[in-house]
């Protein structure tokens, strides 16, 4: 099992980054996030049943231990790194100005957003989680995940230059 | 849900984040045709999503990082992850051309010694030269030798340093890992030898270059962390090497 896990986590590693990031808002803490992760989840590696979701898990550990650092630290909304702020992915999806901006302000807005929303939101529309998987993974019930889900969208949708909602 | 009948957000939500069943994505595929605004919103979701995940979509094509991927193997972490040692530029370019003008102190050379695998000797210029002598400063020996410690790495049970070691009579550079552990005193544990010229053709030596790639191996075998800033080194030389 050992090695398995071993193996499996590291297979993780990108996919957690991306999370931690979401989370962060900057590469730096979100590879200390990371980095703390994985050695948690190391250290209770036997308390992973096997058959489960790792990487259901490790979003677990991961925003946890993020929860943890924030409470200690008491710092008010994500540092926003102005590097990784205007940072695209390398050219590799936005190779236009405007869709640069628009990762760079969806960042942003990621970054405003208060913390429970932004962990529910980064679940679903991101890592693409079901709401059950969401709730599961923060251990909140399904009705929280929907509406913090609304709200965040409420908030996000017009920093991107969308429309809130349909007319109803 | 269809026909005009107006649908909620979240209806549209669950939609597009893919809760619904087969029957109700139908129903509201259905419900879309007929209402442009619920279709903008729909799309417009849709979009939101795809920037938030092309905005932290970066770490997807990275590597993983060496040392958190060695972390997690339970390996440790290669010294060649972080590459802190590098020789000045033009040292051995000078001292191939006898420029010593550099050296800032000369130790007396001992007849025979050389930098070879084993205990060091005592009291020797190369003991000395180890015990003493920061990281990236040239050392004069004699007329036609020149010494300097390339870096100090701290391993499991103690330190080891670089030294490189030029020998201009010959035209040898010598370059040898030397380690101190507990309460031993030093000891060659490797040592690689190539003309001078192989280093000096270029004009200039390589920072890290071919030779120290050598002593890879080694240094992995130690389990060799990365080089010490030259204020740890100081603090270490002055408490006699005693972590």
């Amino acid at each position: 099992m050992t090695e398995r896990f071993r193996y499996d986590l590291v297979a993780l590693v990108p996919k957690l980054r991306r999370f931690a990031f979401s989370l962060a808002g900057n590469r730096q803490d979100a590879d200390d996030l990371v980095q703390a992760a994985c050695e948690k989840a190391l250290r209770n590696m036997g308390q992973f049943r096997e058959g489960t979701r790792m990487d259901s898990w490790m979003y677990r550990i991961v925003q946890t231990l993020w929860i943890d650092d924030r409470r200690r630290a008491k710092v008010r909304g994500a540092q926003v790194d102005p590097g990784d702020a205007h940072l695209s992915d390398g050219g590799k999806s936005a190779s236009l100005p405007e869709s640069r901006m628009m990762l760079a302000q969806a960042r942003a807005a990621m970054a405003d957003l208060p913390e429970p929303q932004r962990a529910v939101l980064s679940l679903v529309a991101i890592e693409g989680l079901s709401y059950k998987e969401t709730a599961d993974v923060l251990e909140i019930p399904i009705g929280t995940v929907m509406s913090r889900l609304s709200r965040a969208r409420e908030t996000l949708m017009p920093r991107l230059g969308f429309a809130k909602g349909p007319r109803q | 849900m269809t026909g005009k009948t107006a649908v909620g957000r979240a209806l549209l939500d669950a939609f597009v984040d893919g809760e619904l069943s087969p029957e109700d994505a139908a129903q509201v595929v259905i419900h879309l045709a007929d209402h442009p605004d619920d279709q903008a919103y729909v799309d417009n979701l849709m979009s939101a999503n795809e920037y938030l995940a092309q905005s932290f979509g970066a770490p997807l094509h990275e590597p993983v990082p060496a040392a958190l991927r060695a972390r997690i193997m339970g390996r440790s972490e290669p010294a060649t992850v972080i590459p802190f040692r590098r020789r000045p530029i033009g040292w051995v370019v000078a001292l191939a051309a006898a420029v010593t003008g550099v050296a800032v102190l000369t130790l007396q050379p001992v007849p025979g010694e050389r930098l070879s695998v084993g205990p060091v000797a005592d009291s020797g210029m190369i003991e000395t030269a180890l015990n003493t002598l920061a990281s990236g400063v040239p050392q004069e020996i004699g007329r036609a030798t020149d010494l300097m410690i390339l870096a100090t790495l701290p391993v499991a049970d103690g330190f080891c340093r670089e030294i490189e070691v030029i020998d201009r009579t010959a035209e040898r550079l010598e370059l040898g890992l030397a380690c101190k552990r507990q309460d031993d005193g030093w000891i060659v544990e490797a040592v690689l030898s190539e003309p001078l010229s192989a280093s000096a053709s270029d004009g200039f030596a390589p920072a890290g270059g071919t030779e120290l790639l050598g002593l890879q191996p080694f240094l992995d075998r130690a389990g060799a962390g990365a080089a010490l800033q030259p204020a740890a080194e100081a603090m270490l030389m002055a408490d006699g090497w005693n972590p």
